[in-house]
């Protein structure tokens, strides 16, 4: 992998060559066609299964289900591509259903709530930067202090959020329920956030050289490394702030528990795709077909009568081996 | 010269880890709103109270001192107190319990080790995973209720004394005494500070990087075992709760006495007494009032600036 020599070898065949489009060994995007395939026969297999699946409706269903995690998952696949985790993810969502759930007139709340969610990121990112925290323990402790704001703010479930959020994600426009167009609009500014401006590519400058031990390796072709981390850090929990905005619409009120977990799915979801935990290495379809199968998942497993409890747990499960057949030099955190 | 002395004090008592400050701070307030409960037996009881924390801070850094985070234990510990209050095991013995409960964590212990040592998985996510997957595993067993009765013998051990000492306190000071040894005295005490300190110097050395975490992540499971009968002992019946936040408790009492990954400055002491402000900081936090949240806010600045004071040091050296 490191000398020319190998990959004009590889080019040789066609046979390698198939096998690089799979693996994704030499691509800066990952392994993304192997879970495309997955998400293929997850959806075929759910189809033969039930007869429902492929109707209009139960698909515009799905999409608003997994709409959430897609969100979490393309921001938190920001701050995966720098080699760092964002733990506090679920804690963001669960924060911000318990402000829009503050009675108050939406125009106030929905600005407030990006805001401190920036401010969220922002901290999160100078903590990392400036004062050298493992990303790890950053964002845990952010999650812990959240966690402790929110439950202040809405000790249980309860309140109900502004009308507006409401009906931007209960209503539909030219037949086509509104959660779509969510998707579209997250993905659209993703895409042009990653693939089509200058900061998506110091990003993957960034998290190579992060993913490759030479952390300043970045920094010496003149990137102003630590500013785009914090950047990345702001864009995760914004994100995240967008999801918690959609869920407090869904739900209808503010929720102290209703992001518990989300961290975790939104990893799982992130390396599904393909992108490497240690940095570098992703892309934002990989990421939504990544959320797209754990979506269906859930709805394979709903369908299937499986205990909740038990599918957490293969969720887990799933974590665990997605990752372990990722290569990478670290070992440790 | 005047300068060079203040320089060099400020220097010493910047080494000294923040858990000693933070249990002097707390020792001061507690003297001064309550000075009645500062008495042997009252002190007893709530140092009795994190015993399973300050056994789990011990797995915690083991694996904190070789780069690496154990965030399974919660999940280790609800495990264990549902298999011993649950009717899996209808009437077996303590000898059946304690080695059944040694082994499921030595056994976790190893499976850590391996994804993190030899398919160099993120510890972090490992961990966390193990630990989901064995909360999800024993809420569905116990469909989510709590399980029964934990064996009378268990509280009957937990209760005793020595000299007006309650027994799980002394074998604390116990096991910690005997990790400082390990550390201190035993070839595997150096490959653990060495891994530490840089693990490609010590690949280059002979030390056996890859064996010394996996020992490491099977020790620290050992030990997240005994935690767990501790903690079964504890509460005498089953819960599917308990032990939850015992991790991030035990990461949070690692860094506050001066343990942070790869570098182990504080010692087996440091962490000892992190796990001592945290006992003094819930006694604190109830005599004043402050609730559930506010207890996680703590927790969380703990960790946080604990994680600053240690992140510019590295920075400046």
């Amino acid at each position: 992998m490191n000398s020319g020599q190998k990959i004009a070898d590889s080019d040789k065949t066609v046979r390698s060559k198939v096998r690089n489009m799979f693996t994704g060994q030499q691509s800066r995007q990952g392994m993304w066609l192997l879970p495309l395939l997955g998400f293929i026969v997850l959806a075929v297999v759910l189809s033969v299964q039930t007869q429902q699946f492929f109707s209009a409706e139960n698909l515009f269903n799905l999409v608003a289900q997994a709409m959430p995690l897609i969100i979490a998952a393309i921001g938190q696949m920001f701050v995966i591509l720098l080699g760092g985790l964002d733990l506090s993810v679920g804690s963001v969502i669960s924060f911000t259903t318990a402000i829009l759930a503050l009675e108050g007139p939406g125009f106030i709340l929905i600005p407030a709530v990006f805001l401190l969610a920036g401010l969220i990121g922002f901290t999160n990112g100078i903590v990392v930067t400036r004062f050298n925290v493992h990303p790890i323990i950053a964002t845990l402790s952010m999650q812990y202090i959240l966690l402790g704001i929110t439950r202040m703010l809405r000790p249980v479930s309860g309140g109900t959020v502004p009308d507006i959020v409401i009906s931007a994600v209960a209503g539909s426009f030219l037949g086509v329920p509104l959660p779509v167009f969510w998707g579209l609009f997250v993905i659209l500014v993703a895409w042009k956030i990653l693939h089509g401006s200058r900061y998506g590519l110091h990003l993957f400058a960034i998290g190579g050289g992060i993913a490759a031990g030479t952390t300043d390796a970045a920094h010496n072709f003149g990137i102003a490394d630590k500013r785009n981390i914090i950047l990345a850090y702001m864009a995760c929990s914004c994100f995240a702030a967008l999801a918690g905005v959609f869920l407090a619409g869904r739900i209808v009120s503010g929720d102290p528990n209703v992001g518990l977990g989300f961290e975790i799915d939104a990893i799982t979801a992130v390396a599904i795709g393909g992108a490497q935990l240690s940095g570098g290495v992703g892309s934002l379809h990989g990421t939504v077909i990544g959320a797209m199968v754990m979506a269906l998942l859930a709805n394979g497993m709903n369908l299937a009568n499986i205990s909740p409890f038990i599918q957490t747990a293969i969720k887990g499960a799933i974590l665990v081996f997605v990752v372990a057949f990722q290569s990478r030099k670290r070992m440790g955190l | 010269m005047a300068n060079a002395i203040y320089s060099g004090l400020v220097q010493r008592l910047l080494r000294v880890p923040p858990a000693i400050y933070v249990f002097l701070i707390l020792l001061i307030i507690l003297s001064i709103s309550r000075p009645h409960m500062l008495n042997v037996n009252v002190m007893g009881i709530f140092i009795r109270q994190v015993v399973p924390l300050g056994i789990l801070v011990l797995a915690q850094q083991l694996v904190m001192r070789v780069n690496s985070i154990d965030l399974s234990g919660g999940g280790v510990i609800l495990l264990i107190n549902y298999l011993i209050s649950s009717s899996v095991f209808p009437g077996a013995p303590l000898w059946f319990f304690v080695p059944m409960a040694l082994m499921i964590g030595t056994g976790i212990g190893l499976f850590n080790g391996y994804m993190v040592s030899k398919r160099r998985v993120s510890a972090v996510i490992v961990t966390l995973a193990v630990s989901i997957i064995l909360i999800g595993l024993v809420q569905f067993l116990s469909s989510g209720k709590p399980p029964g009765d934990v064996p009378s013998i268990f509280s009957d051990i937990y209760n005793t004394k020595f000299w007006s000492i309650p027994t799980p306190v002394l074998f604390w000071v116990f096991l910690s005494v005997l990790m400082a040894l390990f550390l201190a005295r035993t070839v595997f005490g150096r490959y653990v500070s060495s891994v530490g300190a840089n693990a490609q110097a010590a690949h280059f050395s002979g030390v056996p990087v890859e064996r010394t975490v996996i020992l490491a992540h099977t020790l620290a499971g050992l030990i997240a075992g005994i935690a767990a009968l501790v903690q079964t002992a504890s509460i005498a019946v089953g819960s599917v709760r308990v032990g939850l936040d015992l991790p991030i408790l035990a990461v949070a009492a690692t860094i506050l006495g001066g343990v942070v990954f790869g570098r182990g400055e504080g010692g087996v002491s440091g962490p000892f007494f992190g796990v001592l402000s945290f006992a003094l900081l819930f006694v604190v936090m109830t005599t004043f009032g402050i609730d559930d949240p506010g207890k996680l806010m703590a927790q969380g600045m703990i960790i946080l600036l604990a994680a600053i004071f240690y992140g510019v040091r590295t920075a400046k050296s």
